[in-house]
């Protein structure tokens, strides 16, 4: 069907206006105005790889105490100015990337200086009032508590737990463990963090939607530009552990589903050549529950399991290769079987051209689909920024995927997922 | 196209709402382009409000078995809806609620044809074969176990049970275990039989598309259906008004305590409706929010989510909190019924009221961000009243004022209509840690 098309755009490279602030700070600003909102996205580095090891956790603290109130406004006051217009904004560490601090926001367009002034004010003058943290530390040790029932977690962290030696910043501790770091964090603790390791030298910030592209630099510039630059990016990469394979089994009682986790080691980070044809052979194995090998054979085939899903979690650190899948506790055996029995044989045969051309047509027409939104857009330059890709990485990517040949996705795939060197970690409700 | 093939019944916010001559499915039109995609989505008015007993859960097997084949689009000849879809990039799904089910791909508008293609091809020709049923069940057993993995859909799945006792929402859309295991192909084909007609249906096309070619598309594809042979059955059970407080507890090992407390209130056509909305805000909507800041900050529970549940039929309102570990749940319920005290013997002020309804009225611009979120807003709309109560959600939230909030509140929110549901730890508090320990490694 044809019809008057979408406005044809200008490549992002035009279209994207860009500045970078004597102090390091990198803005990003794309006009799209069709819709009166905004979309704010961005990172700087001071993830858990920069924190002590035997105190990682200060890192995703000291991303998530940022919103408690700042040298002008509590907590409150900030939040109400924030909700009262139906605006967001948020910071995070989250374990699985230890390199990056998050920052998300939106707003409606006519509130966008409120939510750069907001934005800006959280970064520069964080209070970290003490009766925050406090709070936040009784509620974070009651989630912990809470999460000991939850069998994916407990899989997942556990398989963690056996891959990557303590002092790796993928190294997940017992929740008696977490308790315990979390009690003895204080306000000292995360201030010295975030002046240590919060800085413009890091700092992207990307702002999509209906705005002025020059207005938001010039605001930005103006707020940003007298910030202390901080340490300059860097990213030491910590060491990959060998494979640790075996089995284990995490007694949850009372559980209903089961959920199994198959985790190995891998060299493969998020910038590595490799990581397109790995992800297109990922894609093919077990990105899909409905259409991959593992989803068509141990779901679709042999209803063993709801989600079946394998994945490499390659950030500017090189994480897990990761398949999970969630079973009635009688039936772990045979899916685990089946699971293990689809990635053999993949690995041995590698994929076929169908499901090459299959995974190219569908990750260039996702990656269209996905740019269908102010956020979408503002996360798809977020990445590529992140990754030190560069905004015309929007523009290339369905070709950087075209390109990707049978051979180099079966030969980069094979040479990292090693089929008898999983661990092999099952939680739930099992017999004894 | 032939112009006479569509009548134009309405058309508001940018909304154009046309029935199909032939066989009275219902089109709904919206452009929005913000980028070359679009969004096709069919719901059907059939949801778990429909089944009885023995065959509950029979929407949401069906919605799973709507994937397995028709003769266009068959696994067994590798042309399966789900690789079709993926091949194309699209985001899709399906799914079932208490009103509805719905099917939706967002697709780069020049594949709108596929999407076309594939939702006409399972409105009537869905093969439902007893071998893909087979294995099919056990996958929805699976996800029926994942959610009895959860507190949070433990407590609301016994809340609805508890608090509906002879209308069907008294059960879960996923259903009662042993009706997934029990029911056989042949009832699901009855259930496709009497509810799968384009006179029961309503397709929405959403974001880069013509009109002309987007109506001579869907006729080509739907035109060709013909309507229901038999009128489509309506629900005709009524809940009767509850005559007392219901208290249920659920205890399972483990740490976590949950706390929900719900009251029967409204259908969502009803004029509360809104007052609803905006209460919710108010006790839930973000740290500023009543309820946050009475069990959050206090610390008290770890969380708070309030629900104005909006459904075809009276529904109910809820607040549900994990409790913290060390605190008695019993202190949380009585937080959550002072604080709804308050409103009635004191209102809310006309600030909590002004953010509440910016926040409301946000979000129906946030949704235009992208054709799955106006699609996926407008499917529960259609499911629960129809598209222009959506078109007109704005300014009735607009008009609510204190007053509204506080008269609801004191006309349904007492405890005659409250059910009150605790999930408690069995073990005492404190005690389930050591499960760190209990690892056994066989390797």
């Amino acid at each position: 069907m044809t019809g008057a098309p979408v406005p044809r755009r200008l490549p992002f490279a035009e279209a994207v206006r860009q500045r970078t602030l004597a102090n390091g700070a990198r803005l990003f600003v794309l006009e799209n105005r069709f819709n009166p909102t905004v979309a704010l996205s961005g990172s700087l580095q001071a993830g858990r790889l920069y924190a002590p090891p035997d105190r990682r956790l200060v890192a995703s603290m000291t991303a998530g105490e940022l919103m408690k109130g700042t040298a002008r406004r509590t907590k409150l006051q900030l939040a109400e100015d924030l909700e009262s217009r139906a605006a967001s904004l948020s910071f995070s560490s989250d374990a699985g990337d230890p390199v990056g601090v998050d920052v998300s926001g939106g707003s409606l367009s006519r509130d966008a200086d409120l939510l750069l002034d907001a934005l800006v004010e959280v970064l520069r003058s964080p209070a970290f009032p003490a009766e925050e943290l406090e709070k936040e530390k009784k509620r974070l040790v009651g989630s912990i508590r809470q999460q000991q029932e939850q069998t994916s977690i407990r899989a997942f962290e556990s398989a963690l737990r056996r891959i990557y030696p303590p002092a790796h910043p993928l190294h997940r501790l017992t929740a008696a463990q977490r308790i315990a770091r979390v009690e003895a964090l204080d306000r000292a603790a995360l201030e010295a963090f975030y002046a240590e390791r919060y800085g413009a030298a890091s700092l992207a910030l990307i702002v999509v939607g209906d705005v002025e592209a020059g207005r938001v630099l010039d605001r930005l510039e103006a707020a940003l530009g007298s910030w202390k630059a901080g340490p300059a990016p860097a990213i030491p990469a910590p060491p990959i552990p060998p494979a640790a394979p075996g089995s284990e089994t995490v007694r949850v009682p009372e559980k209903a589903n089961a959920d199994v986790v198959l985790a190995l080691p891998s060299d493969l980070t998020r910038t590595d050549p490799d990581f397109l044809p790995c992800s297109l052979a990922n894609a093919a194995l077990g990105q899909s529950s409905l259409t991959s090998r593992l989803g068509v054979r141990v779901r679709d085939t042999e209803g063993l399991t709801y989600g079946i899903h394998s994945s490499f979690s390659a950030t500017h650190v090189a994480g897990p290769f990761v398949a999970s899948l969630t079973v009635k506790p009688e039936s772990r055996d045979a899916a685990l079987a089946a699971t293990q029995d689809e990635i053999r044989k993949y690995v041995a045969g590698g994929m076929t051209e169908k499901e090459l051309a299959e995974e190219k047509s569908s990750r260039i027409g996702r990656f269209k689909v996905d740019l269908g939104s102010n956020s979408g857009i503002a996360s798809a330059l977020d990445a590529a920024i992140y990754y030190g890709f560069g905004v015309a990485y929007l523009d290339e990517f369905p070709a950087k995927v075209a390109a990707v040949t049978k051979a180099q996705a079966d030969a980069a795939f094979a040479r990292r997922v090693r089929p008898d060197a999983f661990t092999i970690v099952s939680a739930g409700t099992f017999p004894a | 196209m032939s112009a006479g093939s569509y009548e134009l019944l309405g058309e508001k916010a940018g909304f154009r709402e046309f029935r199909l001559k032939a066989n009275g499915l219902r089109v709904l039109l919206l452009q929005n382009r913000v980028a070359p995609v679009a969004t096709f989505a069919v719901v059907y008015h059939v949801g778990s409000r429909n089944e009885a007993v023995g065959h509950t859960g029979a929407t949401h097997l069906l919605e799973h078995l709507m994937f397995k084949g028709t003769p266009e689009f068959d696994r067994a000849k590798g042309t399966a809806v789900a690789a079709v879809l993926e091949a194309l990039g699209a985001r899709f799904n399906a799914t079932t609620w208490f009103d509805r089910t719905n099917y939706y791909e967002t697709v780069p508008s020049d594949a709108l044809e596929t999407a076309f293609a594939i939702e006409a091809s399972r409105m009537r020709r869905a093969l439902l074969r007893d071998e893909d049923r087979v294995p099919e069940m056990t996958v929805v057993r699976n996800e029926f176990e994942r959610g009895e993995n959860s507190p949070f859909q433990v407590l609301y799945k016994q809340t609805f049970a508890t608090a509906f006792r002879e209308h069907p929402y008294h059960h879960p859309t996923i259903g009662w275990r042993s009706d997934i295991e029990g029911m056989a192909t042949e009832r699901l084909r009855e259930f496709y039989d009497t509810f799968y007609h384009p006179n029961n249906a309503t397709a929405m096309v959403i974001g880069d598309f013509e009109e002309a070619g987007a109506l001579a598309a869907v006729e080509r594809h739907f035109g060709a259906i013909p309507a229901s042979p038999r009128p489509i059955p309506e629900v005709y059970t009524v809940e009767p008004p509850q005559e007392g407080e219901r208290r249920f507890i659920v205890r399972r090992a483990g740490e976590s305590a949950w706390c929900g407390l719900s009251w029967r209130t409204v259908e969502a056509r009803h004029a509360d409706t809104p007052p609803f909305a905006v209460l919710e805000s108010i006790l839930g909507g973000g740290i500023t929010s009543r309820l946050h800041q009475a069990l959050v900050e206090k610390s008290l529970a770890l969380g708070v989510n309030v629900v104005a549940w909006q459904l075809r039929d009276p529904a109910l309102f809820s607040v549900f909190a994990p409790v913290r570990p060390g605190v008695e749940p019993a202190e949380v319920e009585k937080v959550i019924r002072q604080e709804i005290a308050r409103i009635a013997s004191e209102s809310v002020t006309e600030a909590e009221c002004e953010k509440a309804r910016t926040q409301l009225e946000a979000q129906v611009i946030f949704d235009r961000d992208s054709t799955d979120q106006i699609a996926a807003s407008l499917s529960e709309a259609i499911a629960v009243a129809d598209w222009e109560w959506y078109a007109d959600y704005p300014a009735a939230i607009a008009r609510v004022t204190p007053a509204d909030v506080q008269r609801v509140v004191l006309a349904y929110l007492h405890d005659d209509a409250l059910t009150v549901g605790l999930y408690l730890p069995k073990e005492p508090a404190g005690g389930a840690l050591e499960s760190d320990d209990e690892a056994e490694t066989a390797s």
